[in-house]
């Protein structure tokens, strides 16, 4: 059972001005999922890659259990990982394959075998143990990946987008069985991936991550509820959050021509914020179409059966703004009607910064 | 404590300079032995290139400077295998090129046998340059028993001695024969590799088949063309084996790495003068080697 | 895995039309039968009597073995057709083991764990391939008669290995090249030694293609002429060697030569069929990947 923590770890790469991971600071609880979670770029493979020690880390420090592995080789490090597209030793069997980091630690073949049988139970492999991976279908290649890593019985398990190779269905499926044999195993997890959706549905805790910089890390609901700024709003929730840039100004915000009030706490850091504008995120569930309030003209209906997204063009500030608005299904609500949207939920402003003002 | 601290950044230094080293030492046994048989004894040419060595006479070796070098311009046999080295090399790698495209067109279709003509195909190239030779020479060319010369008498022409009357031109025949395989080869890893969806998006936007080979394959080969110009050229300008076997001593197609080797160890031994030579095809091939490279480098980086 | 999957086979651009198709299909026919020509009457000759060779061609005559027979046992010159294929075999399987093991380290430091500046050293790899060997062989034939190796197996053996060693190595670096990377991480994650990661990983993988590079290794040295008459002309010499002092000095024997030439053409020519795939893509595609 292991701790995980990054301490200002960074990674330059050679003739690179920026960092591809710049003084992450990181705590890993024991048995918790962690998901790193960014845009392509974001450095969340090389913070994962560095942990593994694939990646030198070129300053700070990273530790497993209050040891110090920064400088140490990957396989002194006691972990496991699942890569993306698996990386199966192609002349080996699937019992071979899982068997191999035994093997290497010159565990008796016996023992060997046992452990391979009882990870092929868990993950239903027991009727592959002889083929070679180029004899399974995509779904059963990722699962021996699994195997290959749950064998070892390791201190950390590391995950490089395991899932994004499977088909769509296969991965949802997928998605629920990892996290349950991760929380069965209770092997504390490292997860890299860019699916938004991915992190929020599996992460005990989601760290985001963008341009080598961690952004805000906490649990799903907090990070949904309460991003820490303009990015991870964007970024955090599908459809996405509307965000529209309005003057500051004290008790509120005008966004083409209708006057929305803020709460005091949020008034308050608008007012010792600077700048001349900030940004105003609101989800589109928090947006309503009604008979009175702000107009405008649909563009888009995407109907989703149980639910259904509008998108409406607002004029605001001498612009085009579209406003995503949720709505029931089966609306009867069709391309160029005039609407009118109201606001009834939380807001969510940011400085001129991107950081977050008020709560 | 007394213990020099050593930072966590000099270690950093430290483990990727033991790092680089592990990652250059597997390749210096063959760095090594290829700069050891190849590069020191160009030099050695060139040093020789600069003195008056006969091997076969005691008067100490003199150098001479650039002086080999000035009277190449006046050198008359020098000339013609240049000359002949020029022709031999442009008529093989354009003909051989030129066959080769037309075989890897014609083979990259589905048709019956196709594996089998393939494997016929490809045999020329693998054939020892020597028995080529003597092939030609003897079953082909040759006047009395040659095929060749059996089909022109059937149609009423005379023999020719073709080996003796056309020395250059058999030699240059039977170099297209053997290397045509080999640009068929290239050509065909470069139809093969084409973007099957690219060629069906021409299609669909009603290109005709010229059209479409003209304006989409023909801009995608030409790599592989260029890359089989540049390798054709590198061997055939060094072309011996074929010229030794069948016009033998007799003038009228002895290119420079022939007449270089008569001059020197064949029997010449006229070193100094010889490595001259020597040095003037090193700077044609580096001429095309440069041009050459710069293609390859461009495949390199199209892909990488 | 890329490694298992193939481009969609791209369309012909010639003949789309049935009968076009099958027209051109008979052309590729008659021209693939007219290239393997000159092969086939070599094959002929070398069953003809000598009498029979030595007379206008023709394809009717009584096959014989004895031509076959003669080349196997004669004696006639310095060196016999036996001691020459001997001299041969030795050299060539030789220099192809020096080569791999020369070229085989060199291509996983190129491909599977690339110094910096790897591009530059692979060019200068392949760059010596471009150096005439007409640049260097007064030197060497100097430093050879100075060590008193001319005329030895020896030197044909080192040359070879030089001459075949950056080929070797580009083609080599492909098909390393090839190996998934993730796939030596996850043997590093394994705990698996640098040596164990080369033995249990990549060359299962590359198998294949190094058997490839050997055989290409194997045909250029054995069909080498240059080195051996210059360095190399008497009796330690070659199969080329010998071809062409017999057809020089006993050219009457037609058939006999034939019958020495389709053994000499042979070995290289089946190890050629059975490797072409491969080798094409090593060849022409080392200069793509």
């Amino acid at each position: 059972m292991a701790e995980v923590r990054y301490e200002a770890a960074s990674r330059l790469y050679p003739g690179s001005e920026i960092p591809a991971v710049n003084e992450l600071n990181l705590d890993i609880t024991d048995g918790e999922l962690l998901v790193l979670v960014g845009p392509s770029g974001s450095g969340k493979s090389t913070a994962l890659r560095m942990l593994a020690g694939l990646e030198t880390v070129t300053s700070g420090s990273v530790h497993i259990n209050d040891v110090d592995v920064t400088l140490k080789p990957p396989q002194d490090r006691d972990i496991a990982m699942v890569f993306q597209n698996y990386a199966l030793y192609p002349s080996m069997t699937v019992a071979e394959n899982m068997g191999f980091a035994l093997k290497q630690a010159k565990v008796p073949k016996e023992k060997r075998n046992e452990l391979v049988r009882e990870a092929a139970r868990i993950l239903d492999l027991e009727p592959y143990l002889d083929r070679k991976p180029k004899n399974l279908s995509g779904g059963q290649r990722q699962r021996v990946a699994m195997g290959r890593a749950i064998v070892r019985e390791p201190q950390v398990f590391l995950m490089d987008e395991p899932l994004s190779n499977l088909d769509a269905k296969l991965r949802v499926q997928t998605r629920t069985e990892l996290a349950d044999l991760q929380a069965r195993l209770g092997v504390t997890t490292v997860y890299v991936t860019h699916d938004q959706v991915e992190a929020m549905t599996m992460g005990d805790r989601v760290a985001v991550l963008k341009d080598g910089k961690l952004q805000q890390v906490d649990r799903p609901r907090t990070l949904y509820s309460r991003p820490a700024n303009r990015f991870v709003a964007g970024f955090i929730g599908s459809p996405a959050m509307n965000l529209v840039e309005v003057d500051r100004q004290k008790g509120g915000f005008s966004l083409g021509g209708v006057d929305v009030p803020l709460n005091d706490e949020t008034t308050a850091a608008v007012a010792a914020a600077s700048g001349s504008s900030m940004t105003v995120g609101v989800r589109p569930e928090h947006l309503a179409l009604g008979s009175s309030g702000l107009a405008g003209k649909v563009t888009v209906v995407e109907e989703l059966g149980s639910e259904s997204y509008v998108h409406v063009s607002v004029s605001h500030q001498g612009s085009d703004e579209v406003l995503v608005v949720r709505s029931g299904g089966e609306t009867d609500i069709e391309r160029g009607d005039t609407v009118h949207i109201g606001f009834n939920g939380p807001m969510h402003v940011f400085g001129t910064d991107g950081e977050r003002l008020g709560s | 404590m007394a213990t020099a601290v050593i930072s966590h950044e000099e270690e950093v230094r430290r483990l990727q300079r033991r790092e680089g080293w592990k990652r250059r030492l597997p390749i210096l046994p063959a760095l090594l032995f290829t700069i050891a048989v190849t590069q020191i004894p160009f030099l050695f040419t060139l040093f020789y290139s600069l003195t008056d060595w006969r091997i076969d006479t005691v008067d100490p070796r003199q150098f001479v400077g650039v002086e080999n070098y000035v009277s190449l311009s006046g050198d008359k046999f020098f000339l013609d295998a240049a000359w002949i080295s020029v022709q031999m090399t442009v008529m093989a790698v354009m003909g051989s090129l030129i066959v080769g495209t037309g075989l890897a067109l014609l083979l990259d279709r589905k048709f019956f046998g196709q594996g089998f003509i393939r494997t016929l195909l490809i045999t020329p190239f693998l054939v020892m340059p020597v028995v080529a030779g003597f092939m030609w020479k003897t079953q082909m060319f040759n006047a009395t028993f040659g095929v060749i010369n059996w089909v022109l008498n059937t149609i009423g022409i005379d023999s020719i001695e073709f080996a003796t009357k056309y020395p250059l031109a058999s030699v240059v025949v039977v170099l297209i024969w053997q290397w045509s395989p080999f640009m068929m080869l290239i050509v065909l890893a470069g139809l093969q590799g084409q973007d099957a969806s690219v060629l069906e998006a021409a299609r669909v936007d009603g290109a005709t088949a010229w059209g479409t080979f003209r304006q989409i394959t023909f801009p995608q080969l030409r790599p592989f063309l260029e890359l089989g110009t540049l390798l054709g050229a590198i061997y055939l300008i060094q072309v011996y084996d074929h010229i030794e076997v069948i016009v033998g001593g007799q003038p009228g197609a002895k290119n420079l790495p022939f007449y270089i080797a008569q001059r020197s160890i064949g029997g010449g031994n006229r070193f100094g003068l010889a490595s001259s030579y020597s040095i003037i095809v090193v700077i044609a091939s580096i001429i095309i080697a440069n041009i050459g490279l710069r293609v390859l480098s461009g495949l390199l980086e199209d892909n990488s | 895995m890329a490694i298992f999957t193939r481009a969609p086979k791209a369309e012909p651009i010639l003949g789309q039309n049935r009968l076009v198709a099958n027209l051109l299909g008979l052309l590729t026919w008659f021209i693939g039968l007219l290239f393997f020509f000159p092969l086939f009457w070599l094959v002929l000759n070398g069953f003809k009597e000598e009498s029979v060779a030595n007379a206008s061609p023709t394809l009717i005559f009584d096959p014989t073995l004895d031509r076959f027979r003669e080349v196997t046992e004669a004696n006639a010159g310095l060196l016999s057709f036996a001691e020459a294929f001997g001299n041969s075999f030795w050299i060539v399987l030789i220099s192809t083991i020096f080569v791999m093991i020369l070229a085989v380290p060199a291509a996983y430091a190129l491909a599977i764990r690339p110094m910096r500046k790897w591009r530059d050293v692979l060019f200068f790899f392949i760059s010596t391939k471009f150096l005439p060997i007409v640049g260097i062989i007064m030197p060497i034939w100097i430093i050879a008669r100075d060590l008193n190796l001319l005329g030895t197996r020896t030197v044909l053996v080192v040359l070879y290995t030089a001459m075949n060693l950056p080929l070797a190595v580009w083609m080599l670096r492909s098909f390393f090249a090839e190996v998934p990377k993730e796939l030596i991480e996850a043997a590093q994650i394994d705990g698996c030694s640098l040596l164990g990661q080369l033995r249990q990983v990549i060359l299962p993988i590359v198998a294949p293609g190094l058997a490839a590079t050997a055989l290409l290794c194997v045909i250029f040295a054995w069909n080498e002429f240059f080195f051996a008459i210059q360095l190399n002309p008497t009796g330690a010499s070659t199969i080329p060697v010998w071809v062409n002092s017999q057809q020089k000095f006993q050219g009457q024997f037609l058939a006999g030569l034939s019958a020495a030439s389709v053994l000499a053409t042979l070995p290289v020519v089946v190890a050629g069929w059975a490797a072409q795939k491969r080798m094409i893509r090593g060849l022409a595609m080392g200069a793509i990947k």
